[in-house]
């Protein structure tokens, strides 16, 4: 089940990436149409934001390429968003709220450049659009653990970009807040941003997606949530790793093999 | 008072060398420390200093045996210094990149290889003789003392050029020191900052070196920060924060010195960002134990008060006679407070006008009595909805209910009071009063 569209904003061709010389995502060949909410789902261990951080180059590839909007990475850099997971920084960082949403504008200000009034505008509308305007100026690691997750949101958001890539946005968040943050995601793709989501509730799937990717470690399904959503493709998502793939896999880290031929 | 204007009128050169060679090198280490600091590399800014030793003995080899310099040129040192710093962090980044070691690991090699080839080189030179050599040793321990004009220009120039650097780069290092992932997600060049910074640090550490020596280096780098970071949560202030300790405790030092002749300038600088360090630990406000310590007295004055208005409503419960005066004996036979502590209570809540001493013995006022009604109403509330809501057993809720009690906000207790539907009873069957 691999349902590919002409005109995608992110096109995947037959990626591969290890970890420490481990393979964890072979071969994954995929389109995203425009618009879309997207859900990647998988067990731990799948290799979900294995796969966005390999969209975004932040780890290198084995093989294969993705491009947005049939560009390479670097000539879309501006129309693309990345939100890590929240736990990946440190938040007693010396600094505030309105601080770390301004960062998503130093892209278009540049290097060596201050922000600009314009800027600021724009990183407190941002906080605005995620109900954190109180906090504007709190000190990071004064907020809950949902309040930072918004300050990521916010800060993608002001990257005005097209695509968003977000690992885990729902993870440690509580039950209103989870609903607040799909409320703005929703909102996102009405307007025509496609939104890229790593998520791990099975319960809220069907709910939020209209896009479904299903991994582990290879793609099992790609495609509209009704078509993937299936009982058969999630147990073979879930199922247990292909025991013969893993091997292989561990057999390649323990030999010390190169990634690539050359 | 004397020696105090005689230091900052300049008279001799010498001091004027000293007293802005050590606020210099103090300032600029402070400043590129802030971000050493943040990024958790600590332990960085030791091995560098560590392993500009080689370099620097390398450049004096160099200048004397090579180019047949009679006197050791302070640029080629600092030139050595420099190369062989930066070397031990390329190494260090290999080694975590390419092998299992991790970052601990491959500072402590670097840290120890890198010196031991240094302190082999010195010995070398030592054995070698040569009139221009002695004051090489200096770099081992720092000499303020012996900085000369020659000196104080390429320390400004360096610093100059640190903070300049700082200034322009100062939204990208913020930026790769908190998260990384993200920098390298818009495309920022972060590999090429990550060196900009190494290279400020390692820039850094070879002008102090020579002040405070190489065992005292990684000092200047990370105590300003660590002190700084107790005053704000702001990283502009932090920095500012952190240079202003640096400059003070760089002049400190050269004064210390100078009223005391024995005293090393080096040394005293570390001595005295040391001494701020602890300060900024213990009496900062907010973060500081000594703050923390005092709120806690705070808190436990106020249960304290707080429960013994509680006890004085308990005690009127029964006869429905809150307001009668009660002696000492009917207080702790209730509840066992400890006699001294129930003194200064009872006495605290006389003067604020809560208690009355009657004579026949201590009485509620009309506000201690709204207070203490109100003290076990939040406790008779708890219970209820820790019973309700968490389903805890009725035997087991006193306790915790013992400590929230204090804490409840007027808007949580109107919530509570909502929520739960303004019960009569608690799960004791006693009755809630509003």
């Amino acid at each position: 089940m691999n349902e590919q569209i002409e005109n995608a904003a992110v096109e995947i061709h037959d990626l591969s990436v290890s970890y420490d010389r481990k393979p964890v995502l072979w071969g994954i060949d995929l389109t995203i149409p425009e618009g879309s909410l997207v859900g990647i789902v998988g067990p731990n261990g799948a290799g979900k934001s294995t796969l966005i951080k390999a969209v975004m180059g932040l780890i290198p590839l084995n093989s294969g390429y993705a491009k947005i909007f049939g560009k390479d990475l670097d000539d879309s850099r501006h129309q693309v968003s990345y939100v890590p997971q929240r736990e990946s920084v440190d938040w007693d960082f010396p600094t505030s709220a309105k601080e770390v949403v301004l960062m998503g504008r130093y892209k278009k200000i540049g290097l060596f450049r201050r922000p600009r009034k314009a800027d600021v505008d724009v990183a407190m509308s941002a906080l605005e659009s995620v109900g954190m305007t109180p906090f504007a100026n709190r000190q990071i690691s004064q907020l809950s653990g949902g309040q930072q997750q918004r300050v990521f949101l916010a800060r993608a958001l002001a990257q005005q970009a097209d695509v968003y890539f977000m690992d885990e946005p729902f993870a440690g968040v509580d039950a209103a807040t989870e609903k607040a943050i799909f409320n703005i995601l929703k909102e996102m793709s009405t307007q025509g941003k496609t939104v890229i989501v790593v998520h791990h509730d099975l319960q809220s799937v069907g709910k939020y997606f209209d896009w479904l990717i299903l991994l582990n470690l290879r793609l099992v399904a790609s495609g509209k949530t009704e078509n993937v959503f299936k009982r058969e493709l999630l147990e073979e998502a879930y199922g247990g790793k292909l025991t013969l793939l893993s091997e292989v896999g561990e057999l390649i880290k323990k030999e010390e093999f190169p990634g690539r031929e050359k | 008072m004397e020696t105090l204007i005689e230091f900052f009128s300049f008279k001799y050169p010498n001091i004027k060398y000293v007293l802005f060679g050590s606020v210099l090198l103090a300032v600029s280490s402070a400043i590129v420390g802030c971000f050493t600091f943040l990024k958790k590399k600590a332990l960085v800014g030791d091995v560098v200093s560590h392993a500009v030793l080689p370099g620097i003995c390398l450049g004096y080899l160099f200048s004397t045996n090579t180019l047949g310099l009679t006197d050791k040129n302070p640029i080629i040192l600092l030139l050595g210094a420099f190369a062989t710093g930066w070397l031990s962090i390329v190494v260090i980044d290999n080694i975590v990149k390419k092998t299992k070691l991790k970052e601990d690991t491959a500072n402590g090699l670097a840290l120890s290889v890198f010196f031991g080839i240094g302190i082999l080189l010195m010995t070398f030179i030592q054995k070698q003789g040569g009139s221009s050599q002695s004051g090489l040793d200096s770099f081992l321990f720092g000499k303020a003392a012996s900085l000369v004009g020659e000196d104080l220009i390429v320390f400004a120039v360096i610093s100059v050029i640190l903070m300049i650097a700082v200034l322009f780069l100062f939204k990208e290092f913020t930026l790769i020191s908190f998260d990384t992932a993200f920098a390298t997600a818009i495309g920022f060049p972060v590999k090429g900052l990550n060196l900009a910074l190494t290279t400020l640090t390692v820039l850094a550490v070879v002008t102090g070196i020579q002040a405070v020596g190489v065992v005292l280096m990684a000092a200047m780098l990370i105590t300003p920060a660590a002190a700084a970071r107790f005053w704000t949560d702001d990283l502009r202030k932090m920095i500012i924060i952190a240079a202003v300790f640096g400059a003070f405790s760089g002049t400190a030092g050269a004064y210390i010195s100078y009223i005391a002749p024995s005293m090393p300038t080096g040394p005293w600088i570390v001595m005295i960002l040391s001494i701020i360090a602890l300060a900024s630990f213990f009496f900062s406000p907010g973060k500081g134990i000594l703050f923390k310590i005092l709120k806690r007295r705070r808190i436990q004055k106020l249960i304290l008060e707080e429960n013994i208005l509680k006890l004085f409503f308990q005690l009127g419960e029964k006869g429905k006679d809150f307001r009668e005066p009660r002696t000492i004996d009917e207080i702790t036979h209730k509840r066992a407070f400890k006699l001294q502590q129930l003194n200064k209570g009872l006495q605290t809540l006389k003067r604020q006008g809560y208690l009355i001493d009657s004579g026949k013995g201590w009485k509620l006022t009309e506000e201690g009595f709204v207070k203490g009604k109100r003290v076990l109403k939040l406790h008779r509330l708890w219970e209820v909805y820790l019973t309700q809501y968490l389903r805890i057993a009725p035997d087991h809720v006193h306790d915790d209910a013992e400590r929230i009690e204090h804490i409840i906000t007027p808007e949580l207790e109107k919530k509570l009071e909502m929520l739960l539907e303004f019960p009569d009873r608690d799960p004791h069957e006693s009755e809630i009063p509003y």
